[in-house]
């Protein structure tokens, strides 16, 4: 019993209790200056391992972390060729929301927001879960007329999601410019209260330490080089109807019968090496961020017309995000004309902040799918799966995807909520539409 | 009491005496000189602690007095965060310490600076964690002690400006190196663009020597000469592909900021050194600061910093501060001499000012000023932008640039060290080579542009670089002492707090910085990174090698939103009819990127005059796309889901356009006017993205093809012609246009001379359902033309009519608009176009997910639907359930009353078991009240066989 709740909470019930974060911990710890113990444990790579997970992201980890803390599965190695959480998880603006238009995209990114909402004290680590509210602009008749729509499928799935007017937008964030005279007037707004913000690094570090706490082990600087496949009817025995029996990494080799691949930006050259072929198409996406000053933007604002997004962290930076850029690369280098249609755009909302100052923009990679929603779970290679094509949207669906592939794995059932994500739907015709919201608006 | 801190007349200085200016400090009025910064200015005034740090709110004081330092914001106006070590003062300016409260000198978040053993970096992660629900008081106490300034959200946008440039050499930094690089490369011919971040030329020079000023005079006289165009107060602040060089001018005449935008043919980084400040307890005391600082402040402002000074020197800047110091009266009470292995320990003091000074060897000395000089970090940002690794050299205690790149070249001291004369030299080559490889691109260029004139000489061979490097001077390692400090000042965190996170795991410099939130405050890591590499290396037990830095990303000096935005090019779009529907009483609608009518005052009205006598429309919006050459049909295959491979001349065929996932993107006509030459129209809102899906197309996945496409959106005034007396009227405008039906049937065009404007093309459509025209004339005689169409018809009864009543006569006649009543998810089968989708091509966009799509029987249905009540107009997006539940079956997508029919009708899109003529459905208003509505049996809820357009 007492290790069940240990669980719950994300702790091994083995390790000191001291370790757990409070005030009282960091009170003791300051009075008696004792630091804390590694947030994960540095061991060595050993040569063989239940489950293999490519990528040390959000998706990784919370995999990592669900298959050890729901399902007693713990000789498990997350890989990762740089360090943790430094590919999208480390991007991205950190929105999260629920306000999607299909009944199936409700269901899966309200049970991510559940785990969102309870995360802090599950993983024991304040993910400074910011429920600041996420307003989407509209700026033409035409993007009211979607708004209404969403709105009205929210309302009756008991999503708290309406159409505002610009009086209220205004209310709700004084920066913005909602005069008629503007150059794309705001005629209206989706507002979402339950929408808002995370420390995403906190989420990377949150499902690290507790898969940690539950014996997962964490390698970073581990490349993985080639997937080891037997029996398929590919070349060198890869792809369909092979089986994974391990990977070879730049630390040495290790044979395990699961390998997952959680990468993000290179998922199909991760695939390529099962033999598997993803339709994906990777794309960048740039962001940048501000100069801090004393917060003035109290909620998320979305402006799908103006193509960005931006919010106000707690420590006051600006922090813009824009669509993906029209063209495939691997290529992370930011451009300047991001930054200058970024910056004309913002204007164009919020006229007032001409004289802040923008101190850093980076770019992060997407993987695209045709449909707009993800691939999970198996593939044609027996134990190789895949939680990837994330698109612009990964972060958000994160905690949700770690359990229910972990669910997969464990049970080797694939679960209703990821049933529509599967591989094998682009050779049935299958494809998911959650277009419209997902890839739409932040 | 105050006391006057300006240190009699010197030579150099940069203060004009005889030029006082008034500002005020915290609402005190003092006085500075013209040529003062507000740091210099405020000094003087023997303002000594001038900012409080971001946690702890422990007072600061001028540290590096230069653009970088971390203690020197302050709000000056509406305009926060203004680096006052740069910023040079002006008269009236209202200058005030930033978030301090109540104010700077009793500030009650100073109180944290005694709890600060709990609150360790990234404490905020530990606690806080329940109960849950107290999270959002606390996240709103956390957000008050965000830093910076505070913005008056009723800042005008005022006036920004962009300029774009093409120098051959663009020299960024205007130093000894960087001037001499920039002399050479003009005497070589090459025009040459010398940006300066300082408000002068010189570099270190300007707070050097007697001669090291009056040799950067001379330099930048010769600068002048050569004809280098200087800017000052700019800053090169990105580099990206193919040497496209971000420079921000700060002082411009007219413009708040400019961002120039300049195309290098070759980039030469002579961006200097930047003095690091020390770890080491009690380092951020007011009265702390680099040997640079205080050689700006007494020898280029006459200020001085302080009466009494310990100045720990570890090179020649530092015994030329203790110099400089002594020459103008200032006690240096020690010189500590790293060389010879002496140190700091801790620096006391109380919270104005630093007191005394523990050294290594256990002595204290008394003091006011603490002065620095332990070494310097290169600002290798524009060579990291360049694709460069910098690498960490020991016996220098700096990085330098590790790659040879064929277009930036360094020089200088972010290249290596010398004397005087020896940068100088290094400069010059560079700046020679520098020219002679900007002639090689430059020829490059010509040669591959396809209409430039062909060079006339051969391709010069490529310059070799045989430049003699610069030496690189031993300097002791010192980036902390024994004891633990600050190492990023603007987010309050000591070397403690990095070592503590370390051995926590956060070990890397990634995600220590991401733990820590080290090197990501204003300054980006430039005063910082080094020493937190430094200090990672050391509790790692590894080598600063080993470690690695993290990688700089622009801009490399801020940047203002106004200036990165400049002028909004994004013009409102109105077709050249626009003066008349203003004239004439039309309502303007915003529609993407353009203002049309909506109407022009009674849409019902201008509908029933279009279905009886003859109305016309400016739908110049419509996108435009000008195709020729031999394989139009083959990308019209690719992009239609229907055939066009026997489109016949003078023909006009509909096309619906889908992406792969078989998703409606577009849909629209396409005619064929020539053999080679295609005219395919858009949505209005797809002019754009419709443009860019083609060129994706040819240029990703069938370069081969020859076909160019030209969007010519803009280039012609579409006018539509509708109602049954349309043709009467085209008959008066047209001489060489056979217009009878047998000659000229519905979808057809014709070329010709309209209006006596020739040049024109009309084509027969009928979006409004009834006979009807659809002319492009060239722009600039579409008024001239809607004149005309408007005198000539007086009789017929024409009348203009707006988007409005068009809407209305296309929701009669059931034809859907994409985007409205389709969505991100309807795919073609959807609409009821199945008839289109013709799966025996050998591809089409969207073609293996279409073949699936026109098997799939759950996929929803368009249909046209009209309300019990015909008085009831439900709002578009309202959603179909089913009776008595929530059970979503479908939605409203289009909903208008219909004057011609006098009753509402409607689009949605239902599922198909619910889609059968006569079935009744249930609507939810969005009141929530629920109505019913019938499904119809014909997508067209007025004339279904289309009698009326055939005519």
């Amino acid at each position: 019993m007492a290790r069940a709740k240990a669980a719950a909470a994300g702790v091994n019930p083995k390790a000191k209790a001291s370790a757990k974060y409070s005030a009282f911990g960091l009170i003791s710890r300051g009075a008696t200056n004792t630091s804390w113990p590694r947030v994960w444990r540095d061991v060595p790579l050993k040569k063989t391992y239940d489950v293999v997970i490519v990528g040390g992201g959000v998706h990784g980890l919370a995999c990592a972390y669900y298959l050890a803390a729901n399902h007693g599965i713990t000789n498990v190695a997350v890989l990762d060729k740089a360090d943790l959480g430094s590919g999208g998880s480390g991007r991205n603006t950190a929105i999260v929301r629920s306000n999607y238009l299909t009944p199936e995209g409700v269901a899966f990114y309200d049970r991510s927001l559940d785990l969102y909402n309870t995360m802090a004290v599950d993983l024991n680590i304040n993910v400074m879960f910011s429920r600041r509210g996420h307003m989407t602009l509209a700026h033409t008749d035409s993007a009211l007329r979607t708004m209404r729509w969403r709105a009205e499928v929210n309302k009756l799935q008991d999503i708290d999601s309406s159409v505002i007017d610009p009086s209220e937008v205004k209310k709700l964030a004084p920066s913005l410019d909602v005069s008629d005279h503007a150059r794309y007037p705001i005629v209206g707004a989706l507002y979402h209260p339950p929408g808002g913000t995370i420390r995403h690094d906190a989420v990377v570090w949150g499902y690290a330490r507790a898969a940690d706490h539950h014996g997962v082990e964490m390698h970073q600087k581990t490349e993985v080089l080639d997937i080891v496949v037997e029996g398929g009817t590919g070349p060198e025995g890869k792809g369909a109807g092979g089986k994974v029996t391990g990977v070879r990494t730049s630390r040495g080799d290790i044979s395990a019968p699961i390998v997952i691949n959680c990468t993000a930006g290179w998922a199909t050259l991760i695939s390529d090496m099962a033999g598997v072929s993803l339709p994906i198409s990777t794309r960048p996406l740039q962001a940048a961020v501000t100069e801090p000053v004393k917060v003035f933007l109290p909620t998320v604002v979305v402006s799908g017309s103006l193509h960005v997004y931006v919010s106000q962290t707690d420590r006051g930076e600006l922090v813009f995000g824009a669509s993906v850029d029209p063209f495939n690369t691997y290529n992370i280098r930011g451009s300047l004309e991001f930054t200058e249609e970024l910056a004309g755009h913002v204007l164009e909302l919020m006229p007032g902040i001409s004289r802040m100052r923008l101190l850093r923009q980076w770019s992060g990679l997407c993987d695209m799918t045709p449909d707009y929603s993800p691939v999970m779970g198996i593939t044609p290679v027996d134990g190789f799966l895949c939680d990837v094509g994330w698109g612009t949207y990964g972060f958000k669906a994160g905690p949700v995807s770690g359990e229910q592939m972990a669910a997969a794995i464990a049970t080797g059932q694939t679960p209703t909520l990821i049933e529509p994500f599967s591989l094998s739907r682009f050779a049935k015709g299958d494809l998911v539409g959650e277009k419209g919201a997902a890839a739409v608006g932040h | 009491m105050t006391r006057n801190r300006r240190l009699a007349p010197q030579i150099g200085e940069v203060i004009n005496r005889s030029a006082p200016l008034g500002f005020t400090w915290n609402g005190k009025p003092l006085t500075g000189f013209v040529g003062d910064t507000i740091a210099s200015a405020l000094v003087a005034n023997d303002v000594r602690v001038v900012s409080r740090s971001m946690k702890y709110h422990r007072p600061r004081g001028y540290m590096t007095n230069d653009f970088w330092d971390p203690n020197a914001f302050m709000q000056v106006g509406d305009d926060p965060n203004v680096r006052s070590a740069h910023r040079l003062l002006e008269g009236g300016m209202a200058i005030e310490a930033q978030n301090v409260w109540p104010s700077l000198d009793r500030d009650i978040k100073a109180a944290n600076g005694l709890v600060k053993r709990f609150l360790s970096a990234g404490f905020y992660y530990k606690t806080f964690i329940r109960p849950q629900t107290l999270w959002p008081a606390y996240e709103k106490v956390l957000a008050t002690f965000a830093p910076g300034g505070t913005v008056d959200l009723d800042t005008p946008h005022g006036y920004y400006d962009k300029r774009y440039a093409h120098p051959d050499v663009v020299v960024a930094g205007g130093g000894p190196a960087g001037m001499a690089a920039a002399i050479a490369a003009a005497q070589s011919g090459a025009q040459v663009m010398l940006v300066e971040h300082a408000h002068v030329l010189g570099g270190h020079l300007r707070w050097g020597s007697i001669a090291d000023r009056a040799l950067a005079d001379e330099l930048a006289a010769e600068v002048h000469g050569a004809g280098v165009e200087v800017l000052t107060d700019s800053t090169v602040t990105g580099r990206y592909d193919d040497n496209w060089t971000a420079i921000v001018q700060r002082s411009h005449p007219i413009a708040i900021e400019r961002l120039i935008k300049a195309r290098a043919k070759t980039l030469v980084v002579a961006a200097g050194l930047i003095e690091r400040p020390y770890v080491f307890a009690g380092n951020d005391k007011p009265g702390v600061m680099t040997s640079g600082a205080v050689r700006r402040f007494v020898n280029v402002h006459s200020v001085r910093p302080g009466e009494r000074a310990v100045v720990f020197s570890a090179n020649a800047d530092g015994d030329a501060a203790a110099a400089d110091l002594e020459r103008v009266g200032i006690r240096v009470a020690r010189v500590v001499d790293a060389r010879a292995g002496e140190n700091v320990i801790e620096a006391h003091g109380n919270s104005r000012s630093v007191e005394s000074v523990e050294l290594a060897d256990g002595s204290t000395v008394d003091c006011d000023l603490l002065v620095t000089a332990v070494g310097w970090t290169a600002p290798t940002s524009l060579l990291n932008m360049a694709g460069d690794r910098p690498s960490y050299h020991e016996q220098s205690a700096r990085f330098f640039g590790s790659a040879s790149i064929d277009d930036v070249l360094t020089t200088g001291g972010i290249a290596g060290d010398g004397s005087i004369d020896q940068l100088v030299e290094h400069g010059r080559l560079t700046g020679r080579l520098a020219a002679a490889r900007a002639a090689v691109i430059g020829h490059q260029l010509q040669a591959a542009t396809a209409r430039a004139v062909e060079p006339a000489n051969a391709e010069p061979a490529w310059p070799t670089d045989d430049r003699a490097p610069l030496d690189r001077h031993a300097h002791p390692e010192l980036f902390r002492s024994s004891t633990h400090g600050i190492v990023d000042f603007s987010e309050d965190v000591s070397s403690k707090d990095l070592v503590s996170a370390a051995n926590e795991g956060y070990d890397s410099v990634e995600l220590l910085k991401r733990f820590t939130t080290a090197t990501m405050g204003p300054a980006q890591g430039k005063l910082e990174t080094v020493n937190t590499v430094a200090v990672l290396a050391e509790a790692r037990g590894e080598t600063i090698e080993q470690v690695g830095t993290t990688v700089w990303r622009p801009p490399y000096a801020p940047i203002t939103l106004g200036a990165l935005g400049g002028r909004v090019f994004e013009p409102v779009r109105v077709s050249s009819i626009q003066p008349w529907h203003e004239a004439h009483g039309a309502t303007p609608i915003l529609a993407g990127q353009w203002v049309r009518p909506e109407h022009y005052g009674d849409p019902m009205a201008e509908v029933r005059n279009t279905r009886t006598n003859v109305g016309v429309i400016d739908v110049t919006p419509l996108g435009k796309l000008d195709l020729r050459g031999p394989d139009v049909p083959k990308l019209l295959n690719q992009l239609y889901t229907n055939k066009w491979s026997k489109l016949a001349v003078g023909a006009v065929r509909y096309g619906l356009m889908c992406a792969e996932d078989g998703v409606v993107l577009d849909d629209g006509v396409t005619a064929r006017l020539s053999d080679d030459h295609y005219m395919m129209t858009t949505t209005s809102s797809g002019a754009g993205s419709i443009w860019e899906w083609a060129e994706s197309w040819l240029q990703t996945e069938h370069p081969d093809w020859r076909v160019h496409v030209t969007p010519v959106t803009t280039g012609f005034t579409s006018i539509n012609v509708a109602g049954p007396k349309s043709r009467d009227l085209m008959q008066r405008l047209v001489t060489d246009i056979d217009l009878s039906p047998d000659s000229f049937s519905y979808m057809q065009v014709r070329s010709g001379t309209i209006a006596d404007v020739a040049g024109c093309f009309m084509w027969r459509i009928g979006f409004t359902g009834e006979l009807s025209y659809e002319l492009h004339v060239p722009a600039g005689y579409g008024l001239h033309v809607w004149k005309r169409l408007l005198a000539e018809g007086v009789d017929l009864g024409v009348q203009p009519f707006g988007l409005e009543a068009q809407r209305i006569m296309r929701l009669e006649k059931g034809h859907f608009i994409v985007g409205q009543d389709t969505d991100g998810l309807t795919k073609a089968p959807t609409t009821g176009l199945a008839n289109l989708i013709k799966l025996d091509k050998v591809d089409f966009a969207g073609k293996a997910e279409l073949a699936w799509a026109l098997d799939d029987d759950t996929a929803p249905v368009l249909v046209s639907l009209q309300p019990t009540d015909p008085r009831l107009v439900p709002d578009e997006a309202c959603q179909i359930v089913r009776a008595g539940t929530n059970e979503i079956l479908g939605r409203i997508t289009s909903s208008l009353m219909s004057p011609t029919l006098n009753r509402s009708i409607c689009l949605g899109q239902v599922l198909p078991h619910v889609a059968a003529a006569g079935t009744e459905l249930t609507v939810v208003l969005v009141d929530g009240r629920r109505a019913t509505a019938r499904v119809m049996e014909h997508h067209a809820h007025y004339d279904p066989e289309g009698e009326r357009l055939r005519v």
